[in-house]
């Protein structure tokens, strides 16, 4: 059950970067799974230079916001009239040039992240053993999440944003520029990306391809929880997370079918999402 | 105007049939056995794409989910041959009827337009692609291994052609890749084409002058769905195997791909553009070039993005502005 | 073919962009649609062609409870419309544009053989092409245009289907004063029997063409009546009183 919550926490960072991204964007960004992988080699590296944790954990979201930022400017700006189609497919390029790049910079090995020290370990939650660095995913996710939900309810810039997911063209005529708005965006979830990527390796191992395997599902939650919402993006994490870990046990199997299958569902039948706000 | 796009089509016959005859003449000049059957799967990719094209590029029906169809086909024809047997026409019926079936089924995405099309596709692709990987059903889909062993296709008034031979098999998949495109491009002049088209560039105001709109992008998916089948078909005979990965929604991106460079409004572009993304994949690695051989997913992606951001139209919409 | 609205109403949340609307449009009649912009007009025709649901009332056609057929059922039993901002097939040259709703009437879309139709489609469109206008620019993209162009273009996809009932919304909007006339000629040129409406700005244009005018503001239906009848109405002079024509 704690398993599915540290699942889940992960994916919650990834959701909300991506939900945001496609509710104000309009913009499937398929390439979110690479940002991820880039911000766990990011960590690999600073983490292997200077061998602080908490170091790669500040250092991935800053270089995958500017990473994020310099995207949106130099191909995202050229195609936004060019349709949804040509978007998607634009960052689906994206990701194989990305992944390929840190494939060969890094080789095709798994690698570790290794636990930070005073993290590794475990403690007993009612009598069961669990890792101590899983727990601190829920807690630090947990964290992430409030001042997300906090900013995204009560700030300026919250306000802004939300605005703008139920109405872009409304954002355009209270005289805000839409085009830094869309870059701060967009560099805002490659940062959620990025972090969670760091977060990611000391729990489950970073390797060229752990983009593909997390972004179906990431899309799934996005879908599920709602574009362009943060809380759902939350009720979708923990949703997944939860049936990722219980899964197995009911549905024997055929897990991963059923949460296709649901997703299939919610966007037939309810396209918006359990609490999506765009229309 | 349908008379001059037929006359358009006419204006070329020598290119095209130039270009038949290059293709013919492949097994007689290429170096060794591996580059013939690079050939045969690029012109299987080739088919896989002109079929996504009639969706997309003809249909406006952006699918991540093609990929599903050319899996039902390579597993339908792939549990045939195992089991029953190897003969060429019921394998080819078979593997146009599962694609089309599993499209009748995947037509529920068809409720939806755009970019929510898009995704239910997508998770209708990685729905078939679990199912297909699932390790308890692996007694009869094979789990993700998938189904291996599987025979190469018998001629049916031809049985002493060894299909084994990679020349036969090319020639044979050459044939089949004629085939569809004459039938794809018969149907996209025609009137159904047209309406189709019509459907693509407003689907409102199709309706408003009277067309059921839904039959016609239904008739367009379970078409490109059957032809997708036939080209899984092939691709089960080549490889003796069917993956499950072949369901995968990257498979569908990669065809995209295809028929985007190669230019989403012609059927050749799409064949042509897949052919070069079969050549970039296998291709290079084979190339003496350290370093570069494998990485073709990156050249693919910087090639893909350039034409994205300079040339949507595709390689073909170079090639008809040098026509006019 | 006659037209009637039942108490049509159309809510957004709070906001009622019709209400009630009743209107009663016997066949063969040219009846003008006007009001103030915001008014609901193309709401009505939403409406009306099936393009919106409404949240309460009905749609009447020969007589027959349309409301919950679709905009394409409706369009073949006879009804067309033209829309305020030109819906056209971009791409596609003017010849296939209009080809396109030649051949939806003649039921020919489905065909993969092309066939004897596909003459009679060709041979249909050119006079098309001619009658409209537009037979120097066939071979061109709908989308490279001229704005007059592509609203000659716009009323002639209407009129290809040969429709029983044709809701004109804002057909001379941006239009010069010799393309009005070309647009004005080919809408008299339409059978009697063809029930026509028509939502205008233009007072001059809807004065000619109208025999009866039905008043819309803020999504209620103020005044309906004939030419004569709304120039004296009260009602209609406030709403209009100090707008710019």
């Amino acid at each position: 059950m704690l398993n599915g919550l540290a699942f889940g926490g992960l994916i919650f960072l990834l959701a909300a970067g991506l939900s945001v991204i496609f509710g104000l964007m309009d913009v499937l960004n398929l390439a979110h799974g690479s940002f991820y992988m880039l911000g766990a080699y990011v960590g690999l590296t600073v983490l292997s230079l200077t061998n602080n944790f908490w170091l790669a954990l500040i250092a991935a979201p800053i270089a995958l916001a500017i990473i994020g930022g310099a995207v949106e400017v130099v191909f995202f700006r050229r195609i936004y009239q060019r349709g949804h189609l040509m978007q998607v497919l634009l960052t689906f390029g994206l990701t194989l040039v990305i992944v390929d790049l840190i494939r060969w910079r890094f080789g095709p090995q798994t690698h570790s992240l290794p636990t930070p020290p005073g993290l590794d370990g475990a403690v007993h939650i009612l009598g069961v053993p669990f890792a101590t660095y899983k727990l601190f995913v829920i807690l630090f996710a947990t964290l992430v999440a409030t001042v997300l939900v906090v900013a995204w309810r009560r700030t300026k810039v919250g306000a802004i944003l939300r605005a703008g997911v139920a109405d872009r063209e409304m954002l355009g005529l209270l005289g805000i520029d839409l085009s830094r708005v869309f870059t701060a965006t967009f560099a805002f979830g490659a940062a959620l990306a990025g972090l969670a990527g760091v977060v990611v390796g000391p729990y489950l191992s970073v390797y060229p391809g752990m983009d593909e395997s997390i972004l179906v599902l990431v899309l799934v939650v996005v879908v599920v929880g709602g574009l362009g919402s943060i809380e759902g993006a939350i009720v979708g994490a923990l949703l997944v997370g939860v049936a990722n870990a219980f899964g197995p046990l009911i549905l024997g199997g055929f897990e991963a079918a059923s949460i296709f299958a649901v997703m299939a569902v919610v966007l037939l039948v309810r396209p918006r999402g359990l609490l999506g706000l765009r229309q | 105007m349908t008379g001059l796009r037929q006359a358009a089509l006419r204006r070329r016959p020598l290119g095209w049939l130039a270009f038949l005859l290059f293709l013919i003449s492949v097994p007689a000049w290429a170096p060794n056995r591996f580059w013939i059957n690079v050939a045969s799967q690029a012109l299987i990719f080739a088919i896989f794409a002109m079929s996504l094209d009639l969706l997309l590029g003809y249909g406006g029906m952006p699918s991540f989910g093609h990929a599903a169809f050319f899996a039902a086909g390579a597993y339908g024809c792939a549990l045939w041959a195992l089991h029953r047997s190897p003969d060429l026409l019921p394998l080819m019926v078979l593997g146009l009827a599962a694609g089309a079936g599993l499209a009748v089924i995947g037509a529920l995405a068809l409720r939806a337009r755009g970019i929510f099309f898009l995704m239910l596709t997508l998770a209708f692709a990685q729905l078939v692609w679990s199912v297909l990987s699932n390790n308890q059903l692996a007694g009869v889909l094979g789990g993700d291994i998938g189904l291996i062993g599987v025979p190469r296709p018998v001629l049916p008034f031809l049985p002493d052609i060894n299909l084994f031979q990679a020349a036969n098999f090319y020639l044979l998949t050459l044939a089949v890749a004629a085939a569809v495109y004459l039938a794809l491009a018969a149907i996209v002049v025609s009137p159904f084409g047209r309406t189709l088209e019509g459907i693509r560039e407003n689907e409102g105001r199709m309706q408003s002058l009277g067309t059921f709109t839904f039959r016609y992008r239904l008739a367009a998916f379970v078409i490109a769905g059957a032809v997708a089948g036939l080209a899984g078909m092939l691709s089960a005979s080549f490889n003796f195997s069917a993956t499950p990965s072949s369901a995968f929604w990257t498979t569908s991106g990669l065809a995209m791909i295809a028929v985007i460079v190669g230019g989403a409004r012609s059927l050749l572009g799409p064949a042509v553009g897949a052919m070069l993304v079969v050549l970039l994949q296998l291709g290079l690695s084979s190339l003496p070039a350290r370093g570069l051989a494998e990485h073709w997913q990156l050249l693919l992606g910087a090639v893909f993005i350039a034409f994205v951001l300079f040339l949507p139209g595709g390689i073909s919409s170079l090639v008809r502005g040098r026509a006019n | 073919m006659n037209l009637s609205t039942a108490s049509v109403t159309v809510r957004f949340g709070a906001v009622a962009a019709l209400q009630d609307v009743s209107l009663d449009i016997p066949s063969g009649e040219r009846r003008a649609l006007i009001g103030p912009n915001g008014a609901g007009k193309t709401t009505l025709f939403d409406v009306i062609t099936g393009a919106r649901r409404p949240t309460s009332g009905r749609v009447v056609l020969a007589g027959a409870d349309v409301t919950p057929l679709s905009t394409s059922r409706r369009a073949r039993l006879g009804l067309a419309r033209t829309f305020q901002r030109s819906a056209l097939f971009p791409n596609l040259t003017v010849a296939a544009n209009l080809a396109l709703a030649v051949r939806s009437r003649m039921n020919a879309g489905w065909r993969i053989w092309p066939s004897r139709q596909e003459r009679k489609v060709a041979a249909e469109v050119s006079s098309r092409l001619d009658a409209a206008g537009l037979a120097p620019v066939a071979l061109r993209r709908a989308s490279t245009l001229a704005h007059g162009e592509q609203r000659a273009l716009e009323i002639e996809l209407a009129l290809a289907t040969e429709p029983r009932l044709l809701l004109l919304d804002e057909p001379m909007a941006g239009l010069s004063g010799a393309e009005r006339q070309a647009a004005v000629m080919r809408l008299r040129s339409l059978p009697e029997e063809v029930t026509l409406v028509l939502v205008e700005h233009d007072l001059d244009v809807v004065f000619a063409v109208a025999q009866r005018i039905s008043v819309l503001d803020h999504g209620v239906l103020i005044a309906d009546g004939t030419p004569a009848e709304i120039r004296a109405d009260h009602r209609v002079q406030e709403v209009y009183l100090g707008r710019t024509e």
